[in-house]
């Protein structure tokens, strides 16, 4: 059972930050939770494919150190308590993406975030184990490498420096931060439904988005994100923004923008943008209903009878409403910002 | 206390009971909407990708609306709470467009300013009303009932709006309940994904993401889940019978939008809060209201 | 053990090594790339986050041109450098290093008018999107340029030894692929070292993990010369805690989009570096700040490992969090980049001198044995210049035409003694012995306490003694806790342990052969630098029967004279 918070005192409460106190979720509460003299409790999966059955748990107690972090804690364990831990780490100061691990069930970069007293850790998620906090990067690697990370003009190089502002660059500058440490991969839900989706994740899209947002950049970006990364299966979570060690605006700065260029790029095959926009634009308000078909056609509604009867009963159709219904009031205020946008460019 | 009231598209079709519920409900709390007749859609997810301006716009007119009213806007969807967020920020951010779009709105007689407060009807119930004239109205506490939080994502993250390291930190719905008088339910879906986004398309995605969380709430013992979204309640509710030729499992889960179950508390009937609309049949243990 | 026929073996995944495969790969050939780490993740590549601007690149002036090259010479390597090399390196840098990368989409910063945005100052340096951010942007293009034009690579895969033909030449190299722990014997007509240069051989450093001087033990054991071993750089206000930060640099050059520059405090307060007023000419006026952080200590106002400041509290935070991509950390740990002061220490830093080379060619003593970047013993590294050495290894080679020459058999009884060598390592540890990780622990220990700031003669033939018994006791009975040979880094340690040894021994014996102090190595017994004697080359020859020998070679002065002959240590600014 989850406990109500019983702290709602009189005068000016904020409600959309409720739990956040009381369970020590910010960055000073987190500093602040270990000190000089503390033991930091450490229960690891423990996993070789190649000799083990099962993953399992190991315990240690490391001596906290100043600002300790994540990482500091596995270097004790490999480097003083002399265990055999794989674990991988390259430059200790969040510049390699290569150090990521899950701590009681967040991604982290480990040479960043701090230490906390009791720490489950385990791998990445959405990526093979090779042993104990060691994932296998290149299916991730691979899927990168598919969708061209790399410059292809339109016009020959001008030569250096190149005409170029700083606003041009816009959200690429975003994408540029990028540390491909995989932790919004490990976070995204749609990648635990392995052959049920071709998603590529949300670390190669922003990977990508390097050179798609690049207004240098010339190739057909748009067919690319539908291809090889299936951009509209991202269910807009948000889980990548908030496991991103960097702060990427991941769905806002990368995978909206993507979805834009894969829109124009071929809106056949993002009929329910299309379907979206038609929708609003003749009626002011989704049903969605209208919505389900256009995007998937009548054949729908006879592909489950039984489901679509329901539906009608529980009144969560309205096939009458759906096609002799008013546009709500004010459509043609609504079709006129239609009009004014209509040239807009992601 | 009064408020501009935006009850987005699904409230006027898919879920009208959650149109129904909430202002029955506001009615017992005596919070007066006044309801943004001609507005209309906040772009859902599908216009802030295909055209971002056409999405400052839509959204900047029905702010605009409010703050010609002069009242804070309420809403009761998280997507559309979020993508009036969203916009207030991208329209901060780059006063270029917003001034292309106060140039179109313009033309309607309209302004947007940026100064209208946004808030979801869960966080104006507890911060307008507070827990203290909440208890004192509820009539029938919903004692031994086991409820589910099922907050979805967008009143929850990105962290750039709502603060947190870890959304599942997040206890408002859970302090809401512990006001209504039932026990909240821990597992494994309280702040993750429905799918709707993508259901238009490939519905299989929400079905396969969110029936799992269903059966842990069941394997919890919860009774129901509660959402403060529609879209999330139209996924959980409409697609429950999906879910279950999926898992090949019964979950039979009712699912309540957060004004229902407010409701319940506060007395009013189950057929009036529109409960018979839902596609999974709601039978609660809760008893007569006590007065 | 796999076999591998190859051309062009490069050991090295850094700028050096990077840059040299994307030049052979455009001269016609197909080098293959063998990365401790991985491509553009792992060596220090990825910390170099200024650029500096070379000749008349954006409007330099001539004053600033001039400024460059003193800087280059005077400062930064303390003239132990081939003026001819750093001549061309700076046109090449100007007319080729920058070009390419523009080309290729790396970012340089501009401004919202179109304009790049460099550091103001007699010597300027640009970033890639920001100031600490440029090398990760860099070497993250590299990954991609190797995708873009099908560089074949081994990543996370050592090599462990070279393998030499009759005449002592190398034709190939041994690694270990520790994800697997599958290893590789390659033939080669030419191997490229591109190692690098910032070892983790101090207890504080600034390398990655996996550096641990394998390029400098590999290539001793083929006898090859070595240069300058002992010159040995530090950065002198990296964060003081937490430990992993030990390379977390506070910039002490200029500010990119700033006119200031970064201060240091001592233990009381008192202002006592800013390279703004203290060496405008010194950019990254490391050795200069090292010395002063020495003199700090030596008054018992600074500690080696802290107990002294760093801040950028008097330049606007929002200038500091637009352009610096360490201002986060500030805020990470708590602290306000815009008024609060970081605690600070030293830390190990990059290796002045390294394999002995011909700059302008990279060839070293030994036949078919090249190196390439900070690995080599002809300069303080840079993420240009090392571009640069990969530029001109990649010629050199070509120009030799070594696709016309014949393969090189493979000598199997060395690729079998080196395999069976690697088996032995991956043993239990015997009774009463030890862990890798111990001896590496004792080594770094050893060099922060007896090879820091302050050597003495006495401390550093202690040193060599400490030195020696561990490589008793790693010989005698090191062992892992666990024989897994999947990902097992334990292992990975074991083959460091002993290059680490090696090449602490060699910086040891060359620091003894080095009489006088200059920049940033500093011998109590010599407190003077010695233009006289010791601007020179200090080469050390290992000798087949592990003995070394040593030869002096002074430098040319084709363009800019140290301003004295001999001069009291602490009296010589750079
Ligand atoms: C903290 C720091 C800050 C710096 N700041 C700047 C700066 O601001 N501006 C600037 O220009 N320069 C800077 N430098 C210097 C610059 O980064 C280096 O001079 C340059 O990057 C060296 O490049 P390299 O290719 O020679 O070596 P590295 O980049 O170190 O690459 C060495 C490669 O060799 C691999 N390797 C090592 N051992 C083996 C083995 N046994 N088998 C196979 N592969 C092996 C490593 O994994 C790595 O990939 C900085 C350096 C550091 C450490
Ligand atoms: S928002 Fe999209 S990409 Fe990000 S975690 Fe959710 S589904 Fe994955
Ligand atoms: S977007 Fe953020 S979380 Fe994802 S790979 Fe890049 S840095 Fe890591
Ligand atoms: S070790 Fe490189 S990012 Fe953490």
């Amino acid at each position: 059972m989850v406990s109500g918070a019983n702290q709602i005192t009189e005068g000016g409460i904020d409600a959309r930050r409720l739990g956040q106190e009381e369970s020590g979720d910010s960055s000073p509460a987190r500093l602040a939770s270990l000190g000089e003299g503390d033991t930091v409790r450490v229960r690891l999966q423990r996993f070789d494919p190649t000799r083990d059955e099962a993953p399992y748990t190991e315990s240690y107690e490391v001596p906290y150190s100043k600002l300790m972090r994540v990482l500091d804690v596995l270097n004790y364990i490999a480097e003083d308590l002399e265990e055999d831990l794989a674990y991988r780490w390259y430059c200790g100061v969040k510049k390699c993406g290569a150090c990521a691990v899950r701590v009681n069930g967040r991604e982290v970069l480990s040479c960043w975030e701090a230490a906390e007293p009791d720490m489950v850790i385990e791998p990445l998620r959405h990526a093979p184990v090779i042993r104990d906090t060691v994932v296998d990067r290149a299916p991730h690697e691979e899927r990168i490498k598919r969708m061209s990370p790399w410059l292809e003009r339109a016009e020959p190089y001008p030569g250096f420096p190149e005409r170029l502002s700083h606003r041009d660059m816009g959200g690429v500058v975003h994408a540029l931060n990028c540390l491909s440490c995989m932790c919004c991969t490990s976070a995204c839900p749609v990648l635990d439904l392995g052959a049920d989706t071709d998603f590529a994740g949300p670390a190669p899209l922003v990977q990508f988005a390097q050179q798609a947002l690049d207004p240098r950049d010339a190739m057909d970006r748009g067919r690319i994100a539908l291809d090889e990364g299936s951009v509209f299966d991202c269910v807009s979570c948000y889980r990548c923004e908030e496991a991103c060690p960097v702060g990427i605006p991941v769905v806002s700065a990368i995978i909206e923008p993507l979805k834009a260029m894969a829109y124009r790029s071929m809106p056949a095959r993002a009929g329910h943008v299309g379907a979206f926009l038609d929708v609003i634009e003749g009626r002011g308000r989704i049903d969605p209903s209208a919505l389900v078909l256009k995007t998937q056609g009548w054949g729908v509604l006879l592909r489950s009878p039984g489901r679509t009867l329901r539906l009608l009963v529980r009144g969560k159709i309205d096939p009458l409403k759906t096609f002799f219904g008013d546009a709500a009031k004010g459509i043609a205020e609504v079709r006129r910002l239609f009009d004014g946008t209509r040239d807009w460019k992601p | 206390m009064k408020f501009a009231y935006y009850p987005g598209c699904s409230a006027q079709s898919t879920c009208k009971e959650l149109n129904v519920s909430t202002r029955l409900v506001a009615d017992r709390l005596g919070l007066e909407l006044v309801e943004l007749e001609s507005a209309a859609c906040t772009g859902s997810r599908e216009v802030r990708a295909a055209n971002r301006d056409l999405f400052l716009a839509l959204n900047a007119r029905i702010m605009a609306q409010a703050e010609e009213l002069g009242l804070p806007l309420m809403t009761i969807c998280n997507t559309c709470t979020l993508n009036f967020f969203d916009a207030k920020k991208m329209l901060a951010d780059d006063p270029e467009a917003c001034a292309r779009v106060n140039e179109m709105l313009g033309e309607t007689g309209l302004a947007y300013k940026g100064n209208v407060e946004v808030s979801h009807f869960l966080w104006v119930l507890l911060e307008e009303i507070g827990a203290e004239r909440l208890r004192e109205l509820v009539v029938r506490p919903l004692r031994g009932l086991k409820v589910g939080a099922f907050y979805g994502c967008h009143m929850v993250r990105p962290p750039a709006h709502f603060g947190f390291v870890e959304s599942r930190n997040v206890r408002s719905i859970e302090t809401l309940n512990e006001i209504l008088g039932c026990d909240s339910v821990d597992y494994s879906g309280r702040v993750e994904c429905c799918g709707f986004h993508t259901a238009a398309g490939n519905e299989k995605i929400a079905v396969k993401l969110t029936g799992r969380h269903v059966r842990s709430a069941r394997d919890g013992g919860a009774q129901a889940l509660v959402t403060p979204c529609p879209l999330c309640h139209t996924v959980l509710d409409t697609f429950q019978a999906e879910m279950e030729r999926d898992l090949e499992a019964r979950l039979d889960m009712p699912i309540l939008h957060l004004p229902q179950l407010v409701g319940l508390a506060l007395g009013l009937s189950p057929r009036d809060l529109g409960m018979d609309n839902h596609m999974v049949a709601v039978d609660l243990p809760v008893g007569a209201p006590v007065v | 053990m796999k076999t591998m026929a190859e051309e062009v073996v490069i050991v090295g995944g850094g700028g050096a090594g990077t840059y040299a495969a994307l030049r052979l790969k455009e001269l016609g050939y197909d080098p293959l790339v063998v990365c401790k780490g991985l491509i553009g993740k792992s060596g220090c590549s990825i910390f170099a986050g200024n650029l500096v601007l070379s000749g008349h690149m954006l409007g330099t002036t001539d004053a600033q041109s001039e400024a460059t090259m003193e800087y280059f010479t005077k400062w930064w390597n303390n003239f132990l450098i081939d003026q001819d090399y750093l001549v061309k390196g700076g046109s090449w840098i100007e007319e080729t290093f920058y070009p390419e990368l523009d080309e290729a989409g790396l970012y340089f910063r501009r401004d919202d008018q179109g304009d790049i945005v460099a550091s103001v100052g007699s010597v300027r340096n640009i970033a890639a999107n920001q100031q600490g951010q440029s090398g990760m942007l860099l070497m993250d293009r590299r990954r991609k340029q190797f995708a873009e034009k099908n560089i074949r690579s081994l990543e996370e895969t050592s090599v462990t030894a070279l393998l030499t033909g009759s005449g002592g030449e190398v034709i190939g190299v041994v690694a270990l692929h520790y994800p697997t722990g599958e290893r590789y014997a390659i033939t080669a007509k030419a191997v490229v070292l591109a190692t690098g240069h910032s070892d983790r051989l101090s207890t504080r450093s600034t390398g990655t993990r996996e550096q641990s001087a394998d390029g400098i033990a590999l290539a001793a054991r083929a006898y090859a010369e070595m240069c300058n071993l002992e010159i040995q750089w530090w950065h002198a206000s990296d964060f003081a805690y937490p430990k992993t930060w030990d390379r977390m640099h506070v910039y002490p050059n200029p500010l990119v989009g700033s006119t200031e520059s970064a201060r240091m405090y001592n233990a009381d307060g008192e202002l006592f570096f800013e390279q703004k007023t203290d060496a405008p000419v010194g950019l990254a006026p490391y050795a200069t700040q090292f010395k002063r952080v020495g003199e700090q200590v030596a008054k018992g106002k600074a500690r080696l490992d802290g107990g002294y400041t760093t801040s950028y509290a008097h330049i606007p935070p929002e200038v500091v969090k637009e352009y610096n991509y360490h201002a986060k950390a500030f805020e990470k740990v708590g602290l306000d980049v815009g008024s609060d002061h970081v605690e600070s220490a030293v830390s190990w830093h990059c290796r002045q001198g390294g394999v002995h080379c011909d700059p302008h060619t990279m060839e070293t003593s030994v036949a078919g044995l090249y190196v390439a970047g900070g690995i080599g013993g002809h300069s303080n590294g840079g993420i240009g210049v090392v571009s640069f050495d990969g530029n001109i290894v990649a010629e050199t080679i070509a120009a030799k035409d070594v696709s016309a020459w014949a393969q090189p058999e493979l000598p199997a009884d060395q690729a079998e003694a080196e395999d069976g060598r690697l088996a032995g390592l991956l043993r239990p540890v015997p009774e009463g012995g030890v862990t890798p990780m111990r001896i590496k622990n004792k080594l770094r220990q050893l060099m922060w306490d007896k090879m820091g700031f302050e050597k003495t003669e006495p401390g550093m033939s202690e040193a060599l003694e400490v030195v020696r018994s561990l490589r008793q006791q790693a010989e005698a009975g090191m062992g892992l806790k666990n024989t897994t040979p999947n990902f097992n880094y334990g292992w990975v340690d074991a083959i460091d342990a002993f290059n680490m040894i090696d090449v602490c021994e060699l910086t040891i014996l060359s620091a003894l052969n080095r009489k006088e102090s200059r920049g940033p190595f500093y011998r109590t017994d010599y407190p003077y630098t010695d233009n006289e004697n010791w601007h020179a080359r200090n080469i050390l020859i290992p000798t087949p029967d592990g003995g070394v020998e040593f030869r002096v070679e002074p430098y040319a002065t084709p363009y800019l004279e140290p301003e004295f002959e001999r001069r009291d240590y602490f009296d010589v600014p750079w």
